[in-house]
């Protein structure tokens, strides 16, 4: 697969802070990309180098193709109406105004309305409509569901998938390890300024472990124990408690969840 | 240059809808215009003579001082200069947009006095009205540059404000529009020779190309633009 987005040796500092430590990071075209980390981990710092937002100080970013920006709330007068920033918009960027675009996105049900009067998911949708316009190759969202209740969150998931199977490139910025997981073909996780994991989710898995924990009830009580080898540990417990006598009367298997992964990683834990 | 012609006619509809430059620019300096032209003609009748410079100087003033930062504040302090950068949008054309805009409020708000004074208090209307308005427009530029330094240096609404007011009202007190300069103090009288309202006034008062009056106009423009130049340069780093 092409490469879309190739960054190498990337280093940024806030003062003597050094935020971004020589990453190197490479996204393929048309893959839908997380990028992770717990807070003030450089996530929005680094995803601002990669749109030109924000000068580095050494190291190269190669994009192939038009980009378009998704930004977070906030960054339209507020009494800008809907549908005047999109025609700002479309003659910033000498496009005609693309009406099967807005429509789709129900961009054209709150197009009179001023920017401060529209809910969180209208705004992103606003937003998300404004990327859009250029008919961009690759498309950075930061936080593109954050504040959305459960309609805008699946909603939004929908139309992700959709530009994902338009063949564009999707660069996104999360909290919310279900929406990476359901969303994403590979992630990074960002901690102390470097990559600390880059690969699938499947790959993120077999990094870590899989920590299962098993609960295995019995009449004299509840016994919990942490695998990584699930099928020895669960025979080795099943014949102790064959030899003991004990009658079990249920066993429950949980693997551990992206969550604890991230956490595990993104923390050093 | 359609961008740019839709850019300037969205700002002027966003400054409206606002409400801050509507209040700064028309509502207050009409309001203090109908009751401090009333006290000033009634008490000192020979202020009809400079009633529309000076409420005029007032408003320009205010409008700008006051009423233009809190426009730039929301670009240059907010996710909104992102937005220019992330289409490639140059980061003066805030600056430029809401500077254009505010002139043409201001300049409406000046013919409405240069209208309703002769009107409504018999004021004196300038002798050489094509000077008046030269000299008016050059006092509006200066004035929204000592404004813009404001909106760019100061990143938010409160302070602004707060700066905003610290620079109006000795503005207006030692320009001369209240009363005549040669009664302040020695000390008031050269501090107000530092803002350009002092000299706005002077030159529309006199209606003359007057060197002397254009030139501190001129040198504090040259200045209050270098700075906003390097205002922006920060903000874009």
């Amino acid at each position: 697969m092409n490469e879309a987005i190739k960054i190498s040796s990337l280093k940024k500092s806030y003062g003597t802070h050094l935020v971004l430590n020589g990453l190197d990071i490479c996204v393929r075209q048309g893959e839908v990309f997380a990028l992770l980390g717990v807070n003030g981990a450089g996530k929005t710092t680094l995803l601002e180098c990669i749109e030109g937002l924000r000068k580095y100080d050494s190291g190269n970013i190669a994009i192939i193709g038009k980009v378009g920006i998704q930004l977070q709330s906030a960054s339209l007068p507020g009494h800008m109406k809907a549908l005047e920033a999109v025609k700002l918009f479309a003659k910033w960027n000498k496009v005609a105004l693309d009406n099967t675009m807005l429509g789709a996105l129900g961009i054209l049900d709150f197009s009179q309305k001023q920017y401060y009067q529209l809910s969180t998911g209208q705004k992103r949708r606003l937003h998300l409509a404004l990327a859009l316009m250029r008919n961009p190759d690759i498309l950075f969202l930061d936080e593109p569901t954050a504040g959305l209740d459960v309609e805008g969150r699946v909603s939004l998931h929908e139309q992700i998938r959709q530009l994902k199977e338009a063949g564009k490139t999707i660069i996104l910025t999360s909290h919310d390890m279900a929406e990476v997981e359901n969303l994403c073909d590979r992630m990074a996780i960002l901690s102390g300024g470097r990559i600390s994991f880059i690969g699938t989710i499947k790959q993120l898995n077999e990094t870590v472990g899989k920590h299962y924990t098993i609960t295995i009830q019995t009449e004299s009580g509840t016994g919990k124990y942490a695998s990584d080898n699930i099928g020895e540990t669960l025979l080795a417990l099943l014949t102790e408690y064959r030899e003991k006598g004990e009658t079990i009367l249920d066993i429950q298997i949980d693997r551990g969840s992206l969550e604890q992964h991230f956490m595990k990683i993104a923390k050093g834990e | 240059m359609g961008a740019f012609l839709y850019g300037v006619s969205l700002q002027w509809k966003l400054d409206i809808r606002s409400k801050t430059l509507l209040i700064t620019c028309y509502i207050v300096p009409l309001l203090f215009f109908a009751i401090m032209g009333g006290i000033f003609t009634s008490v000192l009748p020979e202020a009809r003579d400079t009633l529309i410079q000076s409420m005029t100087v007032f408003g320009v003033t205010m409008g700008a001082l006051i009423g233009l930062p809190p426009s730039l504040v929301e670009i240059y302090s907010s996710d909104i200069k992102k937005v220019y950068k992330a289409n490639g949008v140059p980061l003066y054309l805030g600056i430029a947009l809401t500077n254009i805009s505010a002139f043409v409020h201001l300049l409406l708000m000046s013919m409405i006095l240069y209208i309703a004074a002769p009107l409504a208090f018999n004021a004196q209307i300038p002798k050489k009205p094509g000077m008046y308005f030269i000299f008016l427009a050059i006092f509006i530029v200066v004035s929204l540059s000592i404004a813009s330094i404001i909106g760019l240096a100061v990143k938010d609404q409160a302070k602004t404000s707060m700066f905003s007011i610290i620079v109006f009202v000795p503005s207006t007190m030692l320009s001369g529009i209240m009363f005549p300069v040669e009664m302040l103090p020695p000390i008031f009288k050269t501090m107000g020779k530092a803002f350009p309202a002092s000299w706005g006034y002077g030159l529309m008062t006199d209606s003359a190309f007057q060197f002397d009056k254009l030139l501190p106009l001129s040198v504090i423009f040259v200045l209050a633009v270098c700075l906003c130049v390097v205002l922006l340069h920060k903000i874009d780093k």
